[in-house]
């Protein structure tokens, strides 16, 4: 039995979307929705995906004025997937735990996006200093069709 | 085995080389005073070499991450490793946009002496890319059209990304449209946008409130199967918005509103 490769995970391809203009959002939400219906996603997901990508960068835009969007399609043995990551060099979430809480904003949002991108994907991690900038890498895995 | 040399140039024959390269090479010490600028790179200085030797080479190209810690120079020192970046150069009370690497350079002992730099000038690319903005702003413009349909009902068509610019300018749009028609029911079609995220639904939120405030009623349209469980995903509350899965069915519960009665006698 092999299981060297069992925890291998590669990313196969890469776009990167840069965002500063409110407009850059589009670019995000389009490529996103490309990207997972060439892998395979349903189309509740490809939207849901496209969502993902909307809020993350709706945030950047909003909060940090610039940063960029990369959308991975990944690989782990069979399995594919796709890893949506946001990074910006903005002020920082203060409170990470209250920004993942439902109705919480320090704009004048709704405070579900965050909430709702941790739940739409399968694994989801927060990285965030002050007045250094924020990194969010979540991904999500193609449900596997078996028999 | 010998060991070989990477090249068998000569020294004269290397900075002729240089020389010859049609963007600005430039070399600097470790305290960033430059030791050579090619012919490219004096000519965009308008200078001669003895002006400029030993120059900090922030005060030759005044770009905005000189005296920085953005430099790259520094920084490619620091690592040693090739670094590059965007920037600004203002030569001659003129603004440049400039794309540069910078590498280290290393002394055949392998102690730093200092580093190299490539200087593009970038300015079509910069002109280019404006351009290229205004037209996507252009088209954002022409994208949000606010179409009367019948007496007292507004249509605006939604199709492609929504965010907080286009909201707005949906928003500023149909209340204009609004005030203009004296529309009483106001349907906002969003069959042909790609995705409704909370930021949008936010925006549906705020568009149907300032429309009941101008007396309109607001009927958002085309919520296809994916929107509809999104917006369940997302967890927010349309409750109060007047919801329908086609424009036709909008259209019907508009006449209604407005108690008209449209019959198909005539065909």
């Amino acid at each position: 039995m092999d299981t060297s490769l069992a925890e291998e995970e590669f990313v196969s391809s890469s776009s990167i979307i840069d965002l500063s203009l409110s407009s850059d959002n589009t670019s995000a939400v389009i490529v996103t929705h490309q990207i997972a219906k060439e892998i395979g996603f349903s189309d509740q997901d490809q939207t849901l995906l496209a969502v993902v990508s909307s809020e993350l960068s709706t945030n950047i835009l909003r909060y940090a004025q610039k940063g960029k969007v990369t959308i991975n399609t990944i690989q782990k043995n069979t399995q594919k997937g796709i890893e949506i990551i946001a990074e910006d060099n903005g002020p920082g979430i203060e409170n990470i735990e209250m920004a993942l809480s439902e109705h919480y904003s320090t704009g004048d949002g709704l405070g579900l996006g965050l909430p709702s991108v941790k739940r739409i994907m399968d694994e989801f991690s927060i990285q965030s200093i002050k007045n250094k900038g924020t990194i969010i890498i979540t991904r999500k895995w193609k449900k596997n069709s078996r028999l | 085995m010998k060991k070989e040399s990477p090249s068998t140039l000569t020294n004269e024959l290397s900075i002729q080389i240089l020389e010859q390269i049609p963007t600005p090479v430039m070399a600097v010490d470790k305290d960033l005073k430059i030791t050579y600028l090619n012919a490219s790179g004096r000519a965009l200085l308008a200078k001669d070499i003895s002006e400029i030797g030993g120059v900090s080479c922030k005060d030759a190209f005044c770009t905005s991450h000189c005296g920085t810690k953005e430099c790259r120079m520094l920084h490619a020192m620091e690592t040693g490793k090739r670094a590059s970046s965007r920037n600004e150069a203002t030569i001659q009370n003129k603004k440049i946009p400039i794309e540069y690497t910078a590498v280290p350079l290393y002394n055949d002992k392998q102690e730093l002496v200092g580093g190299l730099e490539f200087i593009i000038d970038i300015t079509n690319q910069v002109i280019n890319e404006e351009k290229l903005k205004e037209q996507s702003r252009t088209i954002r413009e022409i994208s949000t059209p606010a179409i009367k349909l019948w007496d007292g009902i507004v249509i605006l068509p939604v199709v492609g990304v929504i965010d907080s610019l286009r909201a707005q300018q949906m928003m500023n749009a149909m209340l204009a449209k609004i005030m203009e028609t004296s529309a009483k029911v106001i349907i906002l079609d969003i069959q042909g946008v790609v995705a409704v995220d909370t930021a949008v639904a936010n925006h549906l939120i705020k568009i149907t409130k300032a429309t009941k405030l101008m007396g309109c009623k607001c009927i958002i349209s085309g919520i296809s199967p994916a929107v509809a469980q999104t917006i369940v995903q997302l967890g927010v509350d349309l409750g109060d918005v007047n919801t329908n899965s086609t424009l036709s069915d909008a259209l019907k519960e508009a006449f209604i509103m407005l108690k008209i009665t449209v019959s198909d006698s005539a065909l």
